[in-house]
């Protein structure tokens, strides 16, 4: 079966991308100007700290070694020890994706559902004032900083209407009765970010809809539909969203893997607890440590994100999927 | 008895760069049983004219002018409900080009045209399906094959498909673009001999769009050449090829190769076709026609009838 | 011959206006680009207020907008309107010198990996796949706080980053010019590959690279804006992300400092929104659908 193979296929390379993301991640922190000591060694620490910290991590040992140490540790879980919380990074990210992970997933389907919907009516009423009016509005929402909007919402509905909590996840100090309470006090907080970084997404993706949706109005099978006899909605629900899922899907899984960059910005400016977040802090901090282990996490699972997307594809794509 | 009546079309298009139009002034009469050859050069607006009485043009179209009766019904103006369950599929259907793009490759060819068929006739699904293996086998295609993809198909056999899909409701009018442009030529032969058949087998009256005169020479009794968006001549085709009047139709015909008979030297038309957006004044044909006169440079020539049946717009005809 | 030449460029450069002019968006985007380069290229003569950090109105901190300060003043006392007016400047060179970047690195590899194939292509996309699966943000986040934040760096990071989708779009331009016949003829009658490549592909294909580069120098805008913002950018140098993250920092939101806060962020906007135009405007030349009156 077709599919077997390209599943095969996908995952060796994705297991090949992540060697050469941890590779490059492995490199990248080398170029720290100056002592790449500094990776791993806080200036803060006295000399014999210092001096048994860089034994202890091999710092004397020739590259190629270290390299295979930071591998070997990787595979192990061990990210290395934040400067500034003095634990293990790995635990940290880890503590914090379950919030990203619902910022992003829930915010992703409000810019799909957003984005197909809009394109659709677009593509549709292709020419119309109310298309005109959505390009524009689509050019200007893509031309907006990401951040700036959210701020600009937090400022208005939170601040100034006091519709919406200003920061974080939940309420810290109230109690819960049961865990319905404790999912609406998240869903209240998660509103406004859920919302800026969904509608700051939509930009690309209704073009790409759109156009989609246009060159498969323009494909000689729609005028042969029509001259069966089919009414206009029958041949947009029925025909051209057949014709549509395979492009579609497709646009959706890619795009989700670009996705993951904004949820830093949103994060900090909703002070969301999440991972963007914890880099933003990292930086700031120059806590390296945690900003190496972070950023590597996000990539390897940008990878997955990827390889589920191939699969699925390879499985929808009726030519492939009938070999 | 006529069966359609074209009246004055005019069909231009909306462009970036101007109004091309495309179908100027088109007039002419379809008897019950006819085949008509609607005969040109690419852009010569053959199409169009398909697509305006089909009224599937695409959404740049504008039809300025003009009537299509079919039967009395004038398809420009008639509701679209009227037209999606009286007109189409029942009293006339077109064959597009199969090997093109003309079936939707995400669903099975025999799903395609049982769609068509339950739109307009009272029938179960079963039935629609069992109709559906009828028709395949009335043009050729093992029944089974309805539950396969387009990709599955050659050129030849989606062609067949496209057949059995325009035949399915029993129209009486089918109007068939390029049926077999893409197609090599023995597969061309064999699909003309099927369109032969079922029109004698059916009493199907055709308009059969073509650049290729070979092919209205084999399928169609009536013939109208067109160029530049009207037509030039129109007549029976055996009058067409043995007796053509217009200065276009005598060089289309005159450079006809033929196996047997005389070598003769290409005489190509000289000139290209004129741009559709501001074309020639007078006679569009006039920059390209040998026999140019004072008169087809100002005036447009009106449509002579020189012998019965047989028309032609041309100045030379007085 | 020469004049000729020249002549056959005039002619097509003015039906490529004459197209141009249709689009109405194209024509905004163009104006507001072009006051935008005006503002940016004479700073000190148009800002009412001097800039320097020690130069604020001490006794007017934190002012909403008011005759005197036509857009209020931020928390050193300094005019906004003429920090808005000294900051687009930046925003201009790293878009420009940025997507400069993008479009050699992107062109160079996607031509590469489409004339040569084979192997070298595989390679190629290999390295391209990469660039793309790893987040654009936070790569530039990486590299940027770890070369250190200034204005050359951030060029290098946005541009290192920004290549894949143009490289790409060439690599499939190439792969289907390479058919044509044109080419086969010319290497027939013995043409080296860097001839054919300097002298036949580039030309076709440059169209494409100035559409490319069109759309993305919005981008590099806002990824510069973005890292400016969170703190990554260039300090010594005045620009609108970095207003903003003062403005955010001073806790604009909580207070309602509205007059430093949205200022900025529309200027941004608008910049970017100005290529966005232009580029929309390009893209409906360049890829002609059958496009509506």
């Amino acid at each position: 079966m077709g599919i077997g193979k390209i599943i095969i296929k996908r995952a060796v390379n994705a297991i090949i991308l992540v060697f050469i993301v941890m590779t490059i991640n492995f490199f990248l922190f080398r170029l720290v100007p100056g002592n790449p000591v500094l990776m791993i060694i806080s200036p803060d620490m006295t000399m014999e700290a210092r001096q048994t910290l860089f034994i202890k991590y091999g710092l004397d040992k020739p590259l190629h070694i270290q390299y295979i140490n930071y591998i070997r540790e990787v595979f192990k879980g061990n990210l290395g020890i934040s400067f500034v919380y003095n634990r293990p990074v790995f635990d940290l990210v880890f503590e914090r994706v379950p919030a990203t992970i619902l910022l992003l997933l829930s915010s992703y389907i409000i810019t799909v559902i957003l984005s197909v919907a809009l394109g659709l009516v677009a593509a549709w009423k292709r020419g119309s004032k109310f298309d005109i009016s959505l390009i524009v509005s689509g050019l200007s929402l893509h031309s907006m900083p990401t951040f700036w909007m959210g701020g600009l919402l937090l400022m208005y509905f939170s601040v100034n209407l006091g519709l919406f909590p200003i920061t974080g996840l939940s309420t810290p100090w109230l109690v819960h009765e049961n865990v319905y309470s404790y999912i609406k006090d998240i869903a209240y907080h998660l509103f406004l970010p859920m919302m800026a970084l969904g509608i700051g997404n939509i930009g690309g993706m209704f073009f790409i809809t759109r156009n989609s949706l246009l060159d498969i109005f323009s494909e000689d099978y729609i005028t042969t539909a029509k001259s069966l006899g089919l009414k206009d909605k029958t041949i947009l629900f029925h025909n051209v969203l057949r014709n549509a899922m395979l492009p579609l899907t497709t646009i959706i899984l890619i795009r989700l893997g670009f996705i993951i960059g904004g949820a830093v910005t949103t994060e900090m400016v909703f002070t969301w607890p999440g991972v963007g977040l914890l880099i933003y802090w990292s930086v700031l901090a120059q806590d390296y440590p945690v900003l190496q282990g972070a950023f590597l996490i996000i990539t390897i699972t940008a990878v997955f994100a990827n390889f589920i997307a191939e699969i699925v594809y390879g499985y929808l794509d009726p030519r492939i999927r009938y070999e | 008895m006529v069966l359609l009546d074209v009246q004055n079309l005019r069909t231009y298009f909306n462009t970036r760069a101007g109004k091309v139009k495309a179908v100027d002034d088109v007039s002419f009469q379809l008897e019950k049983g006819d085949a008509l050859g609607l005969a040109g050069e690419s852009g010569c607006g053959k199409t169009t004219t398909a697509l305006t009485i089909m009224r599937l043009l695409p959404f740049n179209a504008e039809v300025l002018s003009g009537r299509v009766l079919l039967n009395d019904v004038d398809l420009i103006t008639i509701d679209d409900k009227g037209l999606r369950e009286e007109i189409r599929m029942k009293q006339m259907s077109m064959v597009f080009q199969g090997a093109m793009n003309a079936l939707n490759p995400v669903f099975r060819v025999g799903e395609q045209i049982k769609q068509g068929i339950l739109i307009h006739e009272d029938i179960t699904k079963e039935a629609a399906w069992e109709r559906v293996r009828e028709l395949f086998d009335l043009v050729g295609i093992n029944p089974d094959r309805a539950r396969e993809y387009p990709h599955e198909f050659s050129g030849g056999m989606k062609q067949r498909v496209i057949i059995a899909m325009a035949l399915s409701c029993n129209p009486n009018l089918v109007i068939a673009d390029e049926p077999v442009t893409a197609l090599d030529v023995i597969v061309q032969a064999q699909i003309l001999e099927l369109i032969r058949n079922l029109r004698e087998n059916l009493g199907l009256s055709m308009i059969m769009i073509t650049h290729d005169l070979s092919v209205i020479a084999d399928t169609c009794n009536k013939t109208a050449i067109m160029y530049a968006g009207k037509i030039v001549e129109m007549a029976d085709s055996i009058a067409i090829f043995k007796q053509p009047e217009h200065p276009y139709t005598q060089g289309l015909i005159a450079n006809f190769p033929s196996i047997i008979g005389e070598k003769k030297k290409f005489i190509p038309i000289f000139g290209s076709p004129p741009n559709l957006i501001s074309p020639p004044n007078g006679c569009r044909f006039h920059p390209r026609c040998p026999y140019v006169k004072e008169v087809c440079r100002k005036e447009e020539p009106e449509v002579v009838e020189v012998e019965r049946g047989h028309f032609v717009a041309c100045h030379l005809m007085k | 011959m020469q004049k000729n030449k020249i002549k056959g460029y005039a002619r097509s450069i003015r039906k490529f206006w004459e197209q141009y002019k249709e689009s109405k968006l194209g024509i905004i985007g163009l104006f507001t680009l072009l006051f935008f380069i005006l503002v940016s290229t004479f700073p000190e003569v148009l800002a009412p207020y001097p800039v320097g950090v020690l130069q604020g109105d001490r006794k007017n901190l934190l002012q909403p907008p008011s005759s005197k300060y036509l857009l209020g003043t931020d928390e050193l006392g300094r005019d906004i309107l003429s920090i808005l007016i000294h900051g687009g400047r930046i925003s201009l060179l790293i878009g420009l010198f940025a997507t400069l970047i993008i479009a050699f690195i992107g062109t160079f590899i996607g031509v590469s990996a489409g004339y040569f194939g084979g192997k070298t292509e595989e390679l190629l996309m290999r390295l391209t796949d990469v660039f793309l699966v790893i987040p654009g943000l936070p790569l530039m986040i990486v590299m940027a706080s770890l070369l250190g934040a200034n204005f050359f760096n951030m060029i290098l990071v946005i541009g290192i980053t920004g290549w894949t989708g143009t490289a790409r779009v060439l690599r499939a331009q190439v792969l289907s010019l390479k058919e044509m016949p044109f080419i086969e003829s010319t290497r027939a009658i013995g043409a080296s590959d860097a001839r054919i490549i300097v002298w036949h592909i580039l030309p076709n294909v440059l169209p494409l690279i100035v559409a490319q580069a069109v759309l993305r120098i919005g981008g590099s805008i806002l990824s510069a804006a973005t890292l400016s913002f969170l703190g990554l950018g260039d300090s010594t140098k005045i620009s609108w992300g970095m207003t903003l993250s003062y403005a955010f920092g001073i806790g604009s939101i909580f207070n309602d400092y509205y007059w430093y806060i949205i200022p900025p962020g529309v200027c941004i906007t608008l910049i970017v929104l100005s290529f966005t135009f232009i580029g929309y405007a390009l893209d409906g030349i360049v890829n002609p659908r059958i496009r509506e009156r």
